[in-house]
C-alpha cells in the first residue's frame, strides 16, 4: 500500500514536471508549420535496419510525400536519422534561419513526428505537450476557484439556513438556469478585441470558475445541511462551540465526499469546455495550442480514419483522469484525508 | 404547506430574475437576428431596418422587457423571429421530445450508477471497485462529441440502428410499430447520454457509500451480525442520501445542458437542438422561452431532490 | 466539370487505427450497377439533408438558403437562370421580347398553366405576385432586387396570357431580375394580402395542402423539426425532351440534420441520397468507396478575402487604431501582405486541393466575367520585403518589422469563429506574415460580432470574410464596389469616395448597370477588377470548388455552382435503379 502510494505520487509529480517544462522539452516549436509535410503519420522509431542489424541508438527513416495521393507518405529507409539528445536544429524563419537547441530530436534534415502532424504540418507531439501545460493549469485553477466558491457559499447556506440559504440557493439556481452560451457572447463583447494567450488563459479560467461554482455549492449545501442535523453537531453547539469550530471540526471534514468526485469530473469537463468557448472567440487563439482547440479541430468522422493521431489529446486526457482518480483513491485510504 | 408556498414564491422570483437577466445578456451580446442579413448583398439596410421595426427590436430594452412580461403573464412568450410562430408552440413540442430522451437516459444512468456502486460496495473486493472507478474516470475524459461520432459511425456502418433523427420515413402503421421505431431511434442518443452522465454519478455514489459504510451506525449494524449487503442497501444508502438526493435534483434540473450538443449532432428534434440553433441565429424570444423552460426543469428537479431527501432521511424532516 | 464514380483507392491503415477503421470504413453500401434502361423511369423518392428546417413556406418572406432550398422546389419563376449555363431560359414565361429602348419587356405566359391545386395560373396571378413583392408593408427581402435606380418596376397585365413590365431606367441585368421571384396564387392569397395579413400567412404551421405553387413538387407533410415531405405536382408545366411529364420522382424529402458530420455519416449509411456541399476531406474519403457518384462542379462563386480597416476613424477615440491605419493606407504595405500570402497552401490545406487561389473577386467558375488579364503573381517573400523597404519599413535585429517611428508592426485579424476554412486561412496568414516579421493576432469572434465591428463600430484592424452565391452577374456586387455601399467592407457607406480610384470604380459600376451590350459591360467590369487588383483594398485568398455526391443509381445528377447546387434540376433526376435501403 505504502509502495503503491509512493509510486503514484512519483508518477503525478513527474507528469506535472514534464507538462510544466513542456516548451523546453519538445522537439519542435508548436507553431512551426511545415506545409509540405501536412498530415504525416507518426514517425516509426526503428531499432533494426533493413539489413536486420540492431542499432543501440534508435533512428527514423526519411519520409517522402506520395506524388499520386495528397497527404500520403512513404518511408525511405535508405536514409536514416538517429535520435540524439541535445540537438541543434535550424528552422527557416523568413529569410533567415533560426537555430535552436532541442532536448531530443533527430539528425538534420530528418524529421521525427512522434504523434504525426496536423493539417498545417505542425508537430502534434509538441502541440499536445505544450497544450497540456495551458489546459491543465487552466483547468486545475478553474476547478480550485469554482470549488472554493462552492464550498464557501454552499456551507454558508447549509449552515446558516434561513434567509442566507434562500439568497445563496436562489443565486445558484439563477447561475444554473441562465443561458450561459449567451453569457459568453456578452462577455466576449465586453473584452478588448485582441487577447494574448495569457489574457485568454486568465479569462477562460475566471469564466469557467464563475459558471462552475453552482454545482459544488448545491452539493456542499446539501451535505452541510444534513450533517448539521446530526446529534453530535447539535451537542457541540449546545456545548458552546463557536461556529468556526463547528464548521472546521464537524462539518468541513464531510465535504470530500462530494468534492473529490466533483473535482474528478470538473477537470476534464473544464478542459473540454474550452472547445465550446473557442466557438465564441473565447478560447486560446491560434497558433498557441491547447487541448480544447486541438480537439475542436480533431472531432470529425474523417479524422477517426485518416488522421487518427490527431486524437492524441483524448488519450492524454484519459491518462490524466485515471491518474487523478488513482491519486484520489490512494490518498483517501492514506493518512492525508483521515487527518482532515 | 408553508414550505410549498415559500418554494412557489422563490420559483416565481427566480423566473423573474432569469427572464430579466436573459434580456440583459441578449442586449449585451453584439448584433441581433437580422444582422445575418447584413452579409447578404441583395438586401438593403433600409429593408433590414424596417424588419427590425416590425418585430419591435428597435425599441429600448426595458420597453421590450415590459412588453414581454405583460404578454408572458397571459401565456404568450413572443414570436420566433426565425419561424414567425408563437414561441410557446415551438417549445412545448420540443420540450416533450427532450424530456423523453433525457428522462430515459437519466433513469438508466442512475440505475447503472447505483447498481454498479452498490454491487462493488457489497462485494467489498478491491479489484471490481477499482476497475469500475478507473473505467468511470476514463469515460469522464472522453468528449461527448467524440463518443457521438464513434457511435453514429458504428450505427451508420453496421446498419443495426438509424444514424440519427427521431422517426423513419417509411414504417409500418400502428402504435407498436411506432413505438419500436422510436425506441430504435432513441437507442444511440440514450447510450451517448448514459456514457456521458453515468461515470460522474458513479463517482459520487461510490464516494458517498465509501463514506457511509464506516459510519458508526453502519459499523454497529455490521457488528451486530447483519449481512453486509443489508447494511449497505438498507442503511448506508440512507446515510449517503443527502449528497445523492441533491445530485439527483441537479441532474434533473440540468437535463437540457446535458443533451444540448448530443441532440444537435444526432438530429433529435428537442429543446437542446432548438436552443443551439436559436443562439446561433439570435432568435431572442426562443432563447428566453427555452431558458424559462429549463428554469422550470431546475425548480422541479430541486423540489424532487428535496422530496427524496425528505422521504429517505428522517433527520431532514426534523431539520426544517 | 468532371464526374467520377467511386474510383477505388487503397488506404494505408496503421495498426492504431484498425479498431476505429473497422467501425468507420467498413460497410460502404455496395450497389450493383445494371445495364441502363432505355429511357428515364418515373417513381421513387430522394432524401436530402438540411441544417435547419425552412423558416416559412411563404416565398415572399424567404431570406435564407435553407428556406429557399425547399421553396424553390414548390414555386416557379417567369424566367429562370439555368444553374449550369448561367444563362436565362424560359420558365412560366414561354417567351419575352424587349423594346428597342430596353425599357419595356413583353412577357408571354405558357398556355394551360396550372397551380398545384389545379387552378389556372394567369397574368392576374403574375401581376398580383409582383404587387406583393413590391408592397412596402410586406418587407420582402427580394424587394430590393426589383428596384431599378431606387424605383420599382411596373408590371401590368395586357391580356390573360401577356404581361408588360416597364423598367424605370435602362437596366443591364435585364430579364435576370425575374429569377426566383415566385408566382403566387391570387385565389389563395388575395384575401390575406388585401387584409394586410400576408406576412402571417403560409407560416411553418400552415396546413400542407394550403401551400399552392407552380413548382415541380407540392407540400405533402411537415413534421416540425424532423422532415418536410414533398410530392410530385401533377400539374407541373415542364416536359422532358420527349414530351413526357416531369418530375420523374414521386417524392422529395428534406430531413433536418443539424451538423455536416452527421449528414455525411447518414449519407454513408444510405439514409440520405444526395450531399450538396462536401468538404475536400469528405470527398477524399468517399472516393475510396463504391456505391456513390461524386462530382466536382469546379470553382464556386465564393470569394474569400482579407481587408484592412480603411475607415475614417476618430483618432481621439481610437488612437492606437489610427496609428496602425497609417500602415494599412500604404498601398505598398497591402501589396507586401498580399505577396507574402501562400494562396497555394490555402487551397491544399483548407480545401484539400479542391479549390483555386484568387487574385480577384471573380473566380474561374464564372467564365463570363472572369478577367484573364489580371496579374496573378506567385508568392514571393523577396518582393514583399522589397515593397516594405520602399515604403520605409525596416527590421529590428530579432527580425521583427518596424515602421518609420520604430514601432513594431503588429495587428489583429477578425475571423468568424464558426467558419473553419477562414480560421485556417487566418492561421496560414499568421504564419506567412511572421516570416516578414509582422505580428498577427487571430481574433475569432461570433459572426454577428464580426459584422457589428466591420459595419457599425468600425473598431478592428483587419478581417477575413467571404462572399458568394446569388448570381453570376456583377450587379449583385454593387453594394461591395460602390463606395456608398454597406458591403464596401474596408470603408462601408462612405459619404463620398475616399480615393480617386474608388471614385473611378463608382462611375464604372454605374456605367455598366445601364450599358446596353454585354461587350461594353465586360470592358467596364474588367477595368473595375483591374483597379481593385492594383490598389488591393481587399486581398483575395481562395475559393472552394463545389463538391457533391449522390448514390450511384441517380441519373442526371449534375451539380452546378449556383444554389441550389444539386437540386436545381430536381425535376430531371431519376433512379436508374432504386437504391437498397
Amino acid at each position: 500500500m505504502i509502495r503503491a502510494r509512493r509510486a503514484i505520487l512519483i508518477v503525478v509529480v513527474a507528469v506535472h514536471a514534464i507538462v510544466l517544462a513542456a516548451p523546453w522539452l519538445v522537439p519542435y516549436d508548436p507553431a512551426a508549420q511545415q506545409r509540405l509535410l501536412a498530415f504525416a503519420p507518426p514517425s516509426r522509431v526503428h531499432a533494426i535496419d533493413a539489413q536486420g542489424r540492431w542499432h543501440l541508438r534508435p533512428f527514423v527513416c526519411a519520409i517522402e510525400p506520395s506524388t499520386a495521393i495528397p497527404f500520403r507518405y512513404t518511408e525511405d529507409c535508405s536514409r536514416r536519422y538517429f535520435v540524439r539528445w541535445l540537438v541543434r536544429r535550424t528552422t527557416a524563419a523568413g529569410f533567415t534561419t533560426r537555430e535552436s537547441l532541442r532536448l531530443f530530436s533527430v539528425d538534420e534534415p530528418g524529421e521525427m513526428f512522434l504523434f504525426g502532424t496536423d493539417e498545417f504540418g505542425r508537430d502534434v507531439f509538441s502541440r499536445v505537450l505544450v497544450g497540456a501545460r495551458i489546459s491543465l493549469v487552466m483547468s486545475i485553477s478553474a476547478v480550485c476557484l469554482s470549488l472554493a466558491l462552492g464550498v464557501v457559499l454552499g456551507s454558508l447556506a447549509g449552515y446558516m439556513g434561513g434567509t442566507v440559504d434562500a439568497i445563496v440557493s436562489g443565486a445558484t439556481e439563477l447561475v444554473l438556469a441562465l443561458p450561459w452560451l449567451y453569457l459568453l457572447l456578452a462577455a466576449r463583447a465586453a473584452m478588448p478585441l485582441s487577447l494574448t494567450p495569457t489574457e485568454a488563459f486568465v479569462i477562460i479560467m475566471a469564466l469557467l470558475g464563475a459558471i462552475g461554482w453552482a454545482r459544488p455549492a448545491r452539493l456542499v449545501r446539501a451535505v452541510v445541511a444534513s450533517a448539521r442535523a446530526n446529534d453530535y453537531v447539535t451537542a457541540a453547539r449546545t456545548a458552546g462551540a463557536s461556529t468556526p469550530h463547528v464548521l472546521r471540526r464537524h462539518l468541513l471534514p464531510q465535504l470530500p465526499v462530494v468534492l473529490v468526485p466533483l473535482a474528478l469530473q470538473l477537470v476534464p469537463q473544464f478542459i473540454l469546455g474550452e472547445t465550446t468557448l473557442s466557438l465564441f472567440g473565447l478560447g486560446v487563439p491560434e497558433p498557441a495550442p491547447s487541448w480544447g482547440t486541438l480537439l475542436a479541430s480533431a472531432q470529425r468522422p474523417q479524422v477517426l480514419v485518416e488522421a487518427w493521431w490527431l486524437l492524441a489529446p483524448v488519450v492524454g486526457l484519459v491518462g490524466i483522469c485515471v491518474m487523478y482518480y488513482t491519486l484520489a483513491r490512494t490518498l483517501r485510504s492514506g493518512p492525508l484525508v483521515s487527518r482532515l | 404547506m408553508r414550505v410549498l408556498l415559500e418554494r412557489a414564491i422563490r420559483a416565481a422570483v427566480l423566473l423573474f430574475g432569469v427572464s430579466l437577466l436573459s434580456f440583459l445578456l441578449l442586449e449585451a451580446a453584439p448584433g441581433d437576428f437580422f444582422d445575418e442579413l447584413r452579409l447578404n448583398r441583395q438586401i438593403s439596410p433600409a429593408t433590414i431596418a424596417a424588419l427590425r421595426a416590425e418585430y419591435g427590436l428597435d425599441a429600448p430594452l426595458m420597453t421590450r422587457y415590459a412588453r414581454w412580461v405583460t404578454a408572458a403573464l397571459h401565456g404568450h412568450f413572443g414570436y420566433s423571429l426565425q419561424y414567425r410562430v408563437p414561441v410557446e408552440r415551438l417549445l412545448w413540442h420540443r420540450a416533450g421530445n427532450t424530456l423523453l430522451l433525457t428522462g430515459v437516459a437519466l433513469a438508466l444512468a442512475w440505475l447503472l450508477a447505483l447498481g454498479v456502486g452498490l454491487a462493488t460496495a457489497v462485494t467489498n473486493r478491491r479489484w471490481p471497485d477499482r476497475l469500475a472507478g478507473g473505467f468511470a474516470a476514463a469515460l469522464l475524459a472522453l468528449p461527448d462529441v467524440l463518443i457521438t461520432l464513434v457511435l453514429l459511425s458504428i450505427a451508420a456502418h453496421s446498419g443495426w440502428l438509424p444514424a440519427g433523427g427521431m422517426s423513419s420515413l417509411a414504417r409500418a402503421p400502428g402504435l407498436t410499430a411506432a413505438a419500436v421505431d422510436l425506441a430504435r431511434h432513441m437507442t444511440v442518443p440514450v447510450i451517448i447520454l448514459v456514457i456521458s452522465i453515468a461515470p460522474g454519478l458513479l463517482q459520487h455514489v461510490r464516494h458517498a457509500l465509501a463514506e457511509a459504510v464506516p459510519f458508526p451506525l453502519a459499523l454497529a449494524l455490521t457488528a451486530r451480525g447483519l449481512p453486509r449487503r443489508r447494511v449497505i442497501v438498507r442503511h448506508a444508502l440512507r446515510l449517503a442520501a443527502a449528497p445523492l438526493a441533491a445530485l439527483g435534483g441537479l441532474s434533473l434540473g440540468t437535463l437540457l445542458s446535458a443533451s444540448l450538443l448530443v441532440e444537435a449532432l444526432v438530429g433529435w428534434p428537442g429543446l437542446g437542438a432548438l436552443l443551439l440553433e436559436a443562439v446561433s441565429s439570435r432568435d431572442e424570444y426562443v432563447i428566453v422561452g427555452a431558458t424559462i423552460v429549463s428554469t422550470l426543469f431546475l425548480v422541479c428537479g430541486n423540489a424532487i431532490g428535496d422530496a427524496v431527501l425528505y422521504v429517505t432521511d428522517p433527520r431532514a424532516r426534523t431539520a426544517q | 466539370m468532371s464526374v467520377s464514380t467511386g474510383a477505388s483507392r487503397t488506404s494505408v491503415v496503421r495498426a492504431g487505427s484498425v479498431a476505429l477503421c473497422l467501425v468507420v470504413c467498413l460497410g460502404a453500401p455496395a450497389t450493383q450497377r445494371r445495364a441502363e434502361p432505355a429511357g428515364p423511369t418515373h417513381g421513387g423518392q430522394i432524401v436530402v439533408a438540411e441544417r435547419t428546417p425552412p423558416s416559412t413556406f411563404n416565398p415572399v418572406l424567404a431570406a435564407d438558403a435553407q428556406t429557399h432550398a425547399v421553396l424553390d422546389r414548390l414555386f416557379a419563376d417567369l424566367v429562370h437562370i439555368n444553374r449550369q449555363t448561367l444563362k436565362t431560359e424560359p420558365a412560366l414565361a414561354s417567351s419575352w421580347s424587349v423594346s428597342t429602348d430596353g425599357l419595356e419587356y413583353t412577357i408571354n405566359l405558357r398556355p394551360d398553366l396550372k397551380f398545384s391545386d389545379g387552378h389556372p395560373c394567369t397574368a392576374d396571378d403574375v401581376v398580383f405576385s409582383f404587387d406583393v413583392y413590391l408592397d412596402e408593408s410586406v418587407h420582402a427581402p427580394q424587394r430590393d432586387l426589383l428596384l431599378v435606380g431606387g424605383k420599382p418596376i411596373d408590371v401590368r397585365k395586357k391580356d390573360d396570357k401577356t404581361i408588360v413590365v416597364k423598367m424605370p431606367e435602362p437596366y443591364a441585368v435585364g430579364e435576370r431580375i425575374f429569377d426566383t421571384i415566385a408566382i403566387l396564387p391570387k385565389h389563395v392569397l388575395g384575401e390575406a394580402f388585401a387584409k394586410r395579413a400576408l406576412p402571417r400567412t403560409w407560416g411553418v404551421d400552415a396546413p400542407p395542402e394550403s401551400i399552392v405553387g407552380t413548382g415541380p413538387f407540392r407540400l405533402r407533410e411537415n413534421v416540425p423539426g424532423q422532415r418536410i415531405v414533398l410530392e410530385r405536382n401533377p400539374y407541373y408545366w415542364k416536359r422532358d425532351r420527349d414530351g413526357g411529364t416531369l418530375p420523374y420522382l414521386d417524392r422529395l424529402v428534406f430531413v433536418t440534420v443539424p451538423s455536416s458530420d452527421a449528414e455525411f455519416l447518414r449519407f454513408k449509411a444510405g439514409e440520405i441520397d444526395i450531399v450538396s456541399q462536401l468538404t475536400g476531406d469528405q470527398l477524399a474519403s468517399l472516393s475510396s468507396g463504391s456505391g456513390y457518384q461524386t462530382a466536382d462542379a469546379g470553382p464556386s462563386l465564393q470569394y474569400n478575402f482579407l481587408f484592412f480597416n480603411l475607415n475614417d476613424v476618430n483618432a481621439a477615440t481610437l488612437p492606437a487604431l489610427a496609428t496602425r491605419q497609417r500602415w494599412f493606407r500604404e498601398e505598398k504595405f497591402r501589396h507586401a501582405v498580399s505577396a507574402a500570402i501562400d494562396r497555394a497552401a490555402m487551397v491544399s490545406i483548407v480545401y484539400r486541393g479542391q479549390g483555386e487561389p484568387l487574385w480577384g473577386p471573380v473566380t474561374r467558375g464564372n467564365a463570363t466575367w472572369y478577367n484573364r488579364a489580371l496579374p496573378r503573381p506567385a508568392r514571393s517573400l523577396e518582393r514583399a520585403r522589397a515593397l516594405l523597404k520602399e515604403a520605409g519599413f525596416s527590421w529590428r535585429d530579432d527580425g521583427a518589422l518596424k515602421d518609420q517611428d520604430g514601432k513594431p508592426v503588429e495587428f489583429s485579424v477578425l475571423v468568424q469563429a464558426t467558419s473553419v476554412p477562414r480560421k485556417q486561412m487566418a492561421t496560414i496568414i499568421e504564419n506567412d506574415l511572421a516570416q516578414l516579421g509582422i505580428g498577427v493576432t487571430i481574433v475569432p469572434l461570433d459572426s454577428r460580432a464580426v459584422v457589428d465591428r466591420v459595419q457599425r463600430t468600425r473598431d478592428y484592424d483587419a478581417c477575413i470574410l467571404g462572399l458568394g452565391g446569388g448570381d453570376a452577374d456583377p450587379n449583385v456586387d454593387m453594394p461591395v464596389w460602390l463606395s456608398s455601399g454597406d458591403h464596401h467592407f474596408w470603408n462601408p457607406s462612405a459619404a463620398k469616395p475616399a480615393t480617386p480610384w474608388e471614385a473611378e470604380i463608382d462611375s464604372l459600376m454605374r456605367q455598366q448597370i445601364s450599358a446596353r451590350t454585354f461587350a461594353d459591360r465586360k470592358t467596364l467590369f474588367d477595368r473595375v477588377q483591374a483597379l481593385i487588383a492594383e490598389h488591393e483594398p481587399m486581398i483575395f485568398l481562395a475559393s472552394p470548388d463545389i463538391l457533391a455526391a449522390a448514390r450511384a443509381g441517380l441519373a442526371n445528377f449534375k451539380p452546378a455552382i449556383l444554389p441550389h447546387y444539386t437540386l436545381w434540376n430536381v425535376e430531371e433526376l431519376y433512379w436508374r435503379q432504386a437504391p437498397d435501403r
